[in-house]
């Protein structure tokens, strides 16, 4: 049997689950092949980040999030707090951008935690900027389900996978970088999945009724495999460019 | 020969390069036909002249030309020729101004055939807005879920007005919202598309009359016509929507029609485009423009919008 198939079943049987709990998308509706949807308890999700030894103790290390509904509480609760994030566009067509709660007055911060408030606040870095800033403590993303060794089988895009990869090129993750994928429960899969070599396996599932830590010290530095970019989405990113031109590798 | 390939060469027809010759002639077809006045009715040259035009073949032309009908951008009338679709042709030019000053869209990005964009200068169309009686003394507004219209629609929420808008693409009805009940603090968020649903009540076409009267419908467009037609990005959301309302007996032709676009988005020639609906009142970037229709869409219209 192949894998593929075995993978597909999976998300379709989390689909029918995740209908049930799921929040709609401003734009995409229930089309959960477009987006990362929020769910109901994900409140519970980011408080249970947030005690996370990756944020109370960052020291000086930065924060990653990703544009899925499910986070929109944690970059809420994440200003709040006065907490500066990076957070990538939608599809990173536009790369990364930092959000500064200094900047932003208090009745505006649930507004600036939504991807249509977000742009008002957040400024752009490009990948010369973000180099010049201190590698991650924490990297948030949501996922189409995971598995219990970590294995995320997220919308089928890979936006997170590659992010993993550029962050680390511009050497912004280390060993001691963790990976947390939030997720509500009918999303977590309770079997041990193989991970391709351009997967990252998370260290962290966090659920609203539970919080699950994974060994991933093994995991492999992260870097983007060029052989695999072209003819995907992610061939004609700006930020794909930038990062070749910073490699000196030249044009794709 | 030679000289064909010189024509081909002009066009942007490259027989060396990598991208597929068919995708050459298309885009260079639509170079052409965007490059015709609007007022130009006339059916394309003939297919043995295209061909000669492009020096390709046959069944690369009409690769080509059905690329470009499958777009909407050309209609192939057997006998008759090959038109151009003039609506789709001022969307078309029309986004290639915006694309100067349009505001991407949190999700669609720039991709302008999926939304209406917020522009520079918006807020300057807004304030003209702001001004008129019809403003002032509108207590329910329909404001159509356009990116142009976000601060407009946090201008009437803090004016203690009631907004009605529909989700995108109406998927999931008519959100509800009324200014004089939200807290000040909520209402800049419960303007964006992101916001609005979690502090307005949801509403089915059914329960339209719940609202009351509307006293004005505000909307962005894809392009506007001196004349008062509205075009949007090809859904037709807001005939549909109009439709409804109209059916239901909440506007009616004298329900005042205020469109914000940029300068850019204005087509001053006339065209003999569908309207989505027929608008009274234009407010851009630098001008407020009153068309005074007096006619509403005729009822055949609106069947062809159903």
């Amino acid at each position: 049997m192949s894998m593929a198939l075995t993978t597909e079943q999976y998300r379709e049987q989390i689909w029918a689950e995740l209908s049930k709990v799921a929040r709609p998308d401003s734009r995409f509706h229930w089309d959960f092949s477009s987006f990362i949807c929020d769910f109901e308890g994900s409140e519970k999700c980011s408080d249970q980040l947030l005690e996370l030894a990756a944020i109370t103790d960052r020291g000086q290390r930065q924060i990653f999030v990703t544009p899925d509904n499910c986070l929109e509480d944690l970059r809420y609760k994440l200003i709040q707090r006065g907490i500066p994030f990076v957070m990538t566009t939608y599809g990173i067509v536009r790369g990364f951008y930092r959000l500064d709660p200094a900047m932003i007055p208090a009745s505006d911060h649930r507004y600036a935690a939504t991807l249509d408030g977000f742009d008002r606040y957040a400024e752009q870095l490009s990948l010369c900027q973000l180099q010049e800033t201190e590698k991650f403590s924490l990297l948030v993303t949501g996922g189409s389900a995971v598995s219990k060794n970590g294995v995320r089988f997220g919308k089928g895009h890979g936006y997170f996978d590659f992010e993993w990869a550029v962050l680390s090129e511009l050497g912004l993750t280390d060993s001691s970088s963790v990976v947390a994928d939030v997720v509500h429960d009918c999303q977590f899969v309770n079997e041990v999945m193989p991970a391709e070599k351009h997967d990252v396996v998370v260290d962290w599932v966090i659920t609203p009724t539970q919080k699950i830590h994974i060994d991933q010290r093994s995991r492999q530095r992260g870097r983007v495999f060029w052989e695999m970019v072209p003819g995907t989405e992610f061939a004609e990113l700006s930020i794909v460019a930038e990062l070749r031109d910073i490699q000196n590798l030249g044009p794709l | 020969m030679v000289k064909k390939s010189n024509a081909a060469a002009d066009l942007g027809v490259d027989f060396l390069a990598d991208a597929p010759l068919y995708e050459q002639v298309r885009d260079s077809l639509t170079r052409l036909v965007l490059e015709r006045t609007l007022s130009d009715s006339t059916p394309l040259p003939t297919e043995p002249n295209l061909m000669e035009l492009f020096g390709v073949s046959r069944g690369t032309l009409r690769r080509a030309i059905e690329d470009l009908v499958r777009d909407g951008l050309l209609s192939a009338e057997q006998g008759r020729g090959t038109f151009v679709i003039q609506e789709e042709r001022v969307r078309r030019v029309v986004w290639q101004r915006l694309s100067e000053v349009a505001k991407p869209d949190s999700r669609f990005d720039m991709d302008l055939r999926n939304f209406v964009p917020d522009f520079a200068g918006s807020t300057a169309a807004h304030k003209r807005v702001a001004k008129r009686s019809e403003w002032a003394r509108a207590k329910v507004i329909f404001c159509a879920p356009d990116n142009s219209i976000e601060q407009l629609r946090l201008a009437a929420l803090t004016a203690g007005k009631k907004i009605l808008v529909p989700t995108y693409g109406l998927s999931r009805g008519f959100i509800f919202l009324d200014g004089s009940k939200l807290a000040a603090s909520d209402k800049q968020l419960a303007a964006t598309l992101d916001g609005m649903e979690k502090f307005g009540s949801r509403l089915g076409p059914g329960d339209l009359r719940k609202v009351g009267k509307i006293d004005l419908v505000i909307t962005g467009a894809t392009a506007v016509t001196l004349d008062g037609r509205h075009i949007g990005g090809g859904q037709r959301y807001l005939a549909l929507e109009w439709m409804m309302m109209r059916e239901l007996g909440v506007v009616d032709p004298s329900t005042p029609v205020i469109a914000i676009v940029h300068d850019c988005q204005v087509v001053d020639e006339m065209v003999e485009a569908e309207p989505d609906c027929l608008l009274g009142i234009i407010c851009t970037n630098t001008q407020e423009i009153d068309v005074r229709v007096t006619r509403e869409i005729s009822a055949p219209q609106l069947r062809r919008v159903q």
